[in-house]
């Protein structure tokens, strides 16, 4: 078997590459035309496809850090990401705050009833977000919150804390009860118990909370429209759009750039905690 | 009440009554989820289903009831049949390429090799960028004026002298465009939940398998995919639901053109209720994505469970 | 929830304060001194931005002269609507809103400004008809929105191309369009698409069907309300878009977005289109090659003789009812309409005064200052302070009002067209009848029956009137 393995596994490993490459040219090519749109001057952009001598992917014309200063210098770029990490961080608490406890209750701590109760609160995961801008306009202004980065703050959890509860259900269900049951035995009280030995288990399951929530909310633009209107308190989503999309003009070189700063940290980020996330969401969903 | 012994310690079975402190402090740690909800999403989301028994425009709450008027409308309307037929097609094809597209890239993840942590963060940067943004690159992308996909191809000799696409102009290439971008998307995340799937299989399981004979194929199919089964509920759940209710796409790509043709339900409901001004009519068009969602939810919920028992 | 009296009679009441204010003369807003210390006013990115950069701190000053918080929010074009649609849910948020002449859905939300445009039409004349018929409704009698500026829509043409069939002036019929394109194919291979009109989803595209349906002889309403879409006139036009299209466009067209048009014509992948001067400025600035082929025509003919073109941006600010600063909202819109000197300059000629009185010479007596306001405009026009070559390539606008016309022609504009406006259904019979997808007898019933569905939802709640005679 050694023998005749030895060409099969050059062959599978030049497939392997291949495959490699193949999906990561399919991820980055978008990224790379970006990356030299944002450096392009329009008069090498704004040219037709048909034209074959012209090569969109190259630099044609010398390239620019106009468009860069564009986004950095006129518009309020870094402070949008300061609004967005600022809701982040603050949503992020809210989730956990809600969807922790709400989790480990249904998991150990309400039978059979927790289980019927939990589907229904997965459920009202699956209301769109188009039904619902209607109602809570009226709800944001009611708490005199419109225009300001409260009323996303108040408004995303609805969609980070029914995924994250059942997500979390699952996650604590998949913890053995004996260690929780022992330190019981031996004298702790159960809110004892669930602070000094089931949270610091529950660490792959709080960070895959953490990092699914940054996602939506960077992600999310609906809402932001409609409850934000000034400039300086908008998120990248809505604020990008709005100052680099100005009716038939497109910016294009300063919308890929605010596109590329704003992906390739988020990446890092996840990249880095990549195993755990795994971790956290597969056994808390399985179970 | 429960009974302890020095050598095991206590074990709750089901069925067994949970002690009364326990469940008041279960109450007490689900209450303020339950509160927010309830009244974050469930009571606007009644108000919603309210609004589409009425004829209220333009935001205003003032209304007057016109019963199932909007319903019969929407659903005798060539555009909402297309676009309820359109969210059908974009969610199970997208999803159908991202499991199978899914499938090969985590096992070819799974083997080490040199750049390995570079390419596993160039392949999360789909996932990572914010939808709005990346959606107007593509929308540069596939401009049939400017297209660099087209230009490649051109230069590649594969389309002819007469030949061009319009990827946007055209409903089925706009559609085709439509489910790239979600495919391009999803992939990220549905492939590292695979990747995991996937790692949890012993050793011993495949290797198994491999002795007793079976082809690679067959040992995929029979073997590896029954027993990812739970995760790949998760993943397609998770993928349905998120491009199911997406409007993102459609809205910044195609705007739901060519002449209304690759509009989903997200995205006509905003049209006709947010753009138009219709807020009754945009609900009775958004109010069609719940029971679907929910069925399909429950579906897959009750199934991972039943593989969980096997 | 107030009913439906109970705002007409608020109205009613307001009406008449205003017009027993404007009987008084020239000091006629009642100023409380303890109200009205701040004004949040919304408004869209200016597609030149140099307009915006003149806007916000010339509004910051004015109202600081008078005590007053001034506070200018930006917001897309295409997000207009749906930030107007919070607000009036939320009932709260700015107190002045500029719509791209679409305000009239809003209606029963926003007070009258009767008394604004009477001080205004007293000082400088009267305010363009097209003006008049976007801001006003004759049905329920009530001055919606205020206009401050319009801007014409003429043709962009190539001239390097047109010449080299023979037109160097351009198209000035819809015919010539179909007789030219095949021979524009011939000189130009290398043009994607011959003639770039926008069969989309978009503004453009929008303002362009209509240009082509009015100019045939059709139209959605007729003067009292009446859907007639579903007429002999709007086969017509079909059929002509149907030619059109097979000889002189692509697919590409039936996705434009508002940027389309522009950077096709910029990147001379097109002859012609149909566009404000915002793709020319954009040319300027970014010094591209086509500029000095870069010319424009007035609005086309249709085969009766009919010249008429949409406007292509009309501004309408409604001043909302919840708004807690209603009486400087008022002044601040009869400054900005003081202002149509610089408003025009500010954004490079892009926008035109809705009361020409406006831009006339200080101190010329009322009664002439409408045609020295004209003078004033034909001036700029014929010399572009902005550098282009030869320095009256914009001289057409300055005639462009007598072709010039508003959404819901022959009409006024009402909650109906708006809302058949923003749910593209003219847009979709034109694009379904260029491409076959449905004849252009169904396409035309189609659309025609989702108009009537659309004008009786509004005649119900008796914001628009006819429903006698539909065809």
């Amino acid at each position: 078997m050694a023998a005749s393995s030895m060409p099969r596994r050059a062959a599978g490993t030049v497939v392997h590459r291949a495959t490699i490459l193949f999906f990561l040219a399919f991820a980055v090519f978008p990224f790379y035309w970006m990356v030299v749109t944002s450096f392009k001057q329009n008069a090498d952009l704004y040219v037709g496809a048909t034209n074959v001598k012209h090569n969109p992917f190259i630099f044609n014309l010398p390239p620019t850090l106009d468009h860069l200063r564009i986004l950095f210098g006129q518009t309020l770029y870094l402070t949008w990401l300061r609004n967005t990490l600022f809701v982040g961080v603050i949503v992020i608490a809210i989730t956990l705050l809600l969807a922790v406890p709400a989790g480990y209750s249904l998991a150990r701590l309400t039978g059979r009833w927790g289980e019927r109760l939990s589907i229904g609160i997965f459920l009202t995961y699956l209301v769109p977000a188009t039904l619902l801008f209607i109602p809570f306009s009226r709800l944001v202004s009611l708490l005199g919150l419109q225009n300001s980065l409260w009323s996303l703050v108040m408004i995303y959890p609805t969609f980070t804390v029914p995924f994250c509860t059942w997500l979390l259900m699952g996650f604590f269900k998949g913890l053995p009860k004996e260690i929780e049951e022992s330190a019981m035995v031996d004298g702790c009280s159960r809110s004892g118990a669930i602070w000094r030995i089931v949270l610091p288990l529950a660490v792959p399951g709080l960070l895959t909370v953490v990092i699914f929530t940054l996602t939506l909310v960077i992600q999310e633009f609906v809402y932001s429209l409609t409850f934000i209107s000034s400039v300086e308190r908008m998120t990248v989503s809505v604020g990008v759009p709005v100052a680099l999309v100005r009716g038939d003009v497109y910016y294009w070189g300063s919308l890929m750039a605010a596109c590329l700063v704003t992906s390739v940290p988020i990446a890092i980020v996840y990249n880095f905690f990549l195993d755990r996330f795994i971790a956290g969401f597969t056994v808390g969903a399985i179970k | 009440m429960s009974t302890t012994t020095v050598a095991a310690a206590p074990v709750l079975h089901p069925g067994q009554t949970i002690r009364r402190a326990d469940r008041r402090l279960g109450v007490l740690m689900l209450a303020p989820a339950l509160l927010y909800i309830t009244l974050l999403v469930a009571v606007p989301f009644l108000l919603a289903l309210f609004l589409s028994l009425t004829n209220s425009s333009a935001g205003s709450l003032q209304f007057s009831f016109v019963g199932l008027q909007n319903f019969q409308n929407v659903v005798a309307s060539p555009v909402f049949r297309r676009s309820l037929r359109n969210t059908f097609v974009f969610t199970f094809v997208s999803q159908l390429a991202v499991m199978v597209l899914g499938n090969i890239l985590a096992r070819a993840l799974m083997r080490p090799f040199f750049g390995k942590t570079v390419a596993r963060f160039v392949i999360l940067m789909p996932w990572a960028a914010p939808i709005s943004l990346a959606t107007l690159g593509w929308l540069w992308i596939f401009d049939s004026t400017f297209s660099v996909i087209n230009w490649l191809l051109k230069v590649l000799g594969w389309l002819g002298p007469g030949q061009w696409y319009y990827w946007l102009g055209d409903p089925t290439l706009g559609m085709v465009a439509i489910i790239t971008i979600h495919v391009w998307r999803m992939l990220p995340f549905s492939t590292v939940i695979l990747l995991a799937g996937l790692t949890a299989i012993p050793n011993e399981v495949r290797e198994a398998s491999a002795i007793d004979g079976a082809g690679t194929l067959a040992r995929i199919f029979q073997v590896e995919i029954p027993m990812m089964r739970p995760i790949l509920t998760v993943a397609v759940l998770f993928g349905v639901v998120f491009t199911f209710t997406d409007m993102s796409v459609v809205y910044l790509l195609t705007r739901g053109g060519p002449f209304n043709s690759t509009h989903v339900l997200a995205s006509l409901a905003f049209q006709d209720g947010v753009l138009g001004g219709d807020v009754g009519r945009g609900a009775a068009v958004a109010i069609f994505l719940v029971p679907v969602l929910v069925v399909l939810a429950v579906l897959m919920l009750r199934s991972s469970r039943r593989a969980e028992v096997v | 929830m107030q009913t439906r009296r109970q705002f007409v009679v608020r109205g009613t009441k307001l009406v008449a304060i205003g017009a027993a204010a404007a009987a008084t003369g020239p000091t006629i807003f009642v100023r409380d001194a303890k109200a009205d210390t701040t004004l949040k006013i919304l408004q869209w990115s200016h597609f030149v931005p140099a307009y915006d950069k003149w806007f916000d701190p010339w509004a910051k000053e004015w109202g600081a002269k008078r005590g007053i918080n001034v506070t200018v929010d930006h917001v897309g074009f295409a997000d207009v609507v749906p930030r107007a649609t919070a607000e009036v849910a939320a009932q709260s948020g700015h107190d002045v809103h500029m719509f791209l002449g679409l305000a009239s859905a809003f209606e029963e939300h926003v007070i009258d400004l009767a008394d604004v445009v009477a001080n205004l039409e007293k000082k400088y004349g009267k305010q363009v008809e097209l003006a008049h018929r976007s801001t006003y409704n004759p049905f329920t009698k009530k001055q919606f929105a205020l206009s401050d500026m319009w801007v014409p829509d003429p043709g962009n043409y190539h001239k390097e191309v047109w010449s080299k069939i023979g037109m160097e002036n351009g198209p000035s019929t819809y015919d010539d369009l179909v007789k030219a394109a095949p021979e524009i194919k011939k000189v130009a291979p290398q043009m994607q698409i011959p003639i770039g009109i926008g069969l989309s989803q978009d503004i453009d595209s929008n303002m362009a069907v209509r240009n082509i349906l009015w100019c045939h002889g059709g139209s959605i309403q007729d003067k009292d309300g009446n859907v007639v879409l579903n007429s002999p006139e709007t086969l017509r036009a079909l059929e002509y878009t149907r030619k059109l299209f097979s000889v002189g466009m692509t697919q590409a067209v039936l996705s434009w977005n508002a940027a389309s048009n522009n950077q096709a014509f910029n990147a001379q992948e097109t002859a012609y289109i149909l566009n404000s001067i915002s793709a020319y400025r954009t040319a300027q600035d970014n010094k591209l090659p086509v500029i000095p082929n870069y010319f424009f025509t007035p609005a086309l003919k249709g085969p009766t003789g009919i010249q008429l073109a949409s406007e292509h941006v009309m501004s309408g600010y409604v001043v909302w009812k919840f708004s807690k600063s209603q009486e400087a909202a008022k002044e601040f819109l009869v400054a900005l309409v003081d202002a149509s000197r610089d408003s025009m300059l500010g954004s490079k000629l892009y926008n035109f005064p809705s009361f020409y009185g406006a831009a006339a010479e200080p101190n010329t007596p009322a009664n002439r200052k409408q045609e020295s306001g004209a003078a004033w405009i034909a001036a700029q026009c014929n010399k572009d302070p902005f550098g282009s070559t030869p320095p009256d390539k914009l001289g057409l606008l300055a005639k462009s009002l007598p072709w010039s016309t508003n959404l819901g022609y022959p009409g006024f504009a009402n909650p109906a067209e708006g809302e058949i406006f923003d749910t593209y259904v003219l847009t979709d019979m034109f694009a379904k009848a260029a491409t076959g997808a449905l004849s252009p007898k169904d396409a035309m019933a189609e659309a025609s029956t989702r108009a009537k569905q659309i004008f009786d939802k509004w005649r119900q709640k008796k914001m628009v009137p006819g429903g006698g005679k539909d065809k």
